[in-house]
């Protein structure tokens, strides 16, 4: 194996792990807020991309419309859940949301096979994205390129949002107390929500970017959940910088496993799950007891 | 479900009738199976789930398991039923001892979805090794051997055949639940720290009850295969996973009959819809929201408070 090659292949590592954490955004914010386990994040996911696919190919959009409108729609389809449903269900045990959530993603699956069909739909890649940029060691895709900063910029947006903001403290405020926080004067009822719709929005949009990649079916979230997952439970339940971390190394992980023995490298994610279990059970950067 | 003895008499009377006529009610007779080995599945996931308060989200791990452990020993060793039966109940149980263990470490929510990750790995397992699972396209060709004189290939005569392990199992999980083992579940379920001050160990006591489950769903899993001629690969996915917790939540978790009520049910209801409509995940995610909403008890346990007193 020559140099280019190894790097070619880490730096496809990057964009799988790009993904991941584009992926487990969404999830990270809401669990870490929240303490939901957010079943329906893999049906938000494909309901992005359905929304994409609706106002580029039905209503004849730029791809660039489609970015700025869809998480706003999947945001408010979050804000209704979490009011309407979700958030009666914070007093009781945490699994009962995580059961909840579920049987939400069997309906959202469900009524878009019955409003779009089962056999999914055609969604190319947006012209002006639709180059290749030579990095000097390998040729990609601009799109691929393209993920790799929006992600960038997203992670490092959420942070920033929750760590320095105002509105960050009182989210951070809500999830260590929510009771003393409501008690000092913030409606934290509304601020959960706001939140959750938030955390609905990044998985549209994680939805919205991976359409052009990814065959824009029902099942397509699904397939992506439990990795996802992984890397959330990998990086420490809640922590943005313990996904960011963890979808990294989960993306190298499986490129360089495709290297070495190609039918294990899904494999070798849960098998690199269970070592962390084992030596560091609250994962890479978790809180310990954390909504435990 | 002891207690008061005369009214019990009548239930257990009740019962015994129906499923013995079972067979003859459901459309096809291989349904009214189905429904046993489902029942089989719920009331050994309630042990974990509704006594222990662990929500394992994995449970269909040890229930394809049991399946394929089954469907390989009869179809490679040419094993009899029985022997087929006990590798399939052997493998669940020494594959659901590391992952509990593993798995026991963290509580709640977490405890959920380590065992859903490693439930994962063995779905993925399966449908990468064509050569030993089949991949997607599920382990074929499992035979029914003869047991003995009786000939299992009738499905009426694999129904009782099922039966008496049904009956067999509900005897287990009762004597299981009725234990001081069992009041220690109860006990971790409602306080672990203070089951752990007065010297239960927590760890140990889970592990046994997340393996006993993982006995049941082995068995299920077995007699699964047996009554397929067949393992599909879904026996080991999520959505298996997510059925399970259903039917111990809809007919009532920590109630051993519940569950199997609620099993019963789902099945028969998944193959009304089924063969009518093509909107069963619909209606199965309508059926999640409204039973995690309104009727966390169950259905059977909120009808019992209210009508019957036993």
């Amino acid at each position: 194996m020559d140099h280019n090659f190894i790097f070619a292949q880490l730096f496809n590592g990057l964009i799988l792990g790009s993904i991941y954490v584009l992926l487990s955004l969404g999830l990270t914010v809401i669990f870490g807020t929240l303490g939901v386990v957010n079943f329906a994040h893999g049906a938000l996911y494909m309901l992005g991309a359905y929304a994409a696919y609706s106002v580029v190919k039905l209503l004849n959009f730029h791809f660039v419309v489609a970015l700025l409108i869809c998480p706003i729609i999947i945001g408010f389809i979050g804000i209704l859940l979490e009011k309407f449903l979700i958030s009666k269900l914070y007093k009781l045990p945490h699994f009962y949301n995580l059961l909840l959530t579920f049987g939400i993603m069997f309906f959202i699956q469900d009524g878009i096979k019955i409003i779009y069909g089962p056999e999914g739909v055609p969604f190319n890649l947006p012209q002006f994205l639709g180059g290749a940029a030579n990095l000097g060691f390998m040729v990609i895709p601009e799109y691929r390129l393209f993920i790799i900063l929006i992600t960038g910029f997203l992670a490092l947006g959420v942070w920033l949002f929750i760590e320095k903001t105002k509105l960050g403290a009182v989210i951070r405020a809500g999830t260590d107390d929510s009771e003393t926080a409501d008690a000092l004067g913030t409606n934290i009822s509304r601020v959960f929500t706001l939140v959750f719709g938030m955390g609905a929005a990044l998985s549209g949009l994680a939805g919205v970017i991976a359409a052009p990649i990814q065959d824009v079916g029902p099942l397509m979230g699904m397939n992506y959940l439990t990795e996802s997952f992984v890397v959330v439970i990998v990086g420490g339940m809640g922590s943005i910088k313990g996904s960011i971390l963890a979808g990294l190394i989960v993306g190298e992980l499986v490129t360089v496993g495709i290297m070495f023995w190609p039918p294990m490298s899904t494999t070798l994610i849960y098998i690199f799950m269970a070592v962390v279990l084992i030596i560091r059970p609250r994962g890479l950067m978790g809180r310990a007891a954390f909504f435990e | 479900m002891k207690i008061d003895s005369k009214n019990s008499f009548w239930f257990i009377l009740l019962a015994a009738l129906l499923l013995g006529v079972l067979p003859f009610i459901t459309p096809y007779k291989a349904l009214a199976s189905q429904m046993l080995i489902f029942a089989i599945f719920a009331m050994g996931y309630d042990i974990v789930f509704g006594y222990t308060g662990l929500l394992s989200f994995g449970h269909a791990a040890y229930f394809g398991l049991g399946a394929y452990g089954t469907g390989l020993s009869l179809i490679h060793l040419s094993a009899p039923t029985l022997v087929a039966l006990l590798i399939g109940i052997v493998s669940s149980v020494l594959i659901a001892f590391p992952i509990g263990y593993l798995s026991i470490r963290r509580r709640g929510i977490y405890f959920a979805m380590t065992t859903m990750a490693f439930a994962q790995m063995l779905y993925f397992i399966a449908f990468k090794w064509r050569s030993l699972t089949g991949g997607d396209d599920g382990l074929h060709g499992v035979p029914r051997p003869h047991l003995g004189p009786i000939n299992l290939g009738s499905e009426l005569t694999l129904y009782y055949f099922i039966l008496v392990f049904f009956i067999l199992s509900v005897f287990l999980g009762i004597r299981i639940i009725h234990s001081p083992f069992g009041k220690t579940l109860e006990c971790l379920r409602e306080n672990e720290d203070r089951a752990r001050s007065i010297g239960f160990s927590p760890t140990r006591f889970k592990l046994m009850s997340f393996v006993i489950s993982a006995f049941f769903a082995g068995l299920a899993g077995g007699l699964y295969a047996l009554l397929q001629n067949f393992v599909p690969l879904y026996s080991l996915n999520l959505d298996t996973s997510g059925d399970i917790v259903l039917m111990a939540l809809i007919g009532g978790m920590g109630t051993l009959y519940g569950p199997i009520m609620g099993a019963m049910a789902l099945v028969l209801l998944k193959d009304l819809l089924t063969t009518s409509t093509n909107i069963w995940p619909l209606f199965l995610g309508l059926l999640f929201v409204i039973s995690v909403m309104t009727f966390r008890k169950g259905v059977f346990k909120e009808l019992k408070e209210r009508f019957l007193s036993f």
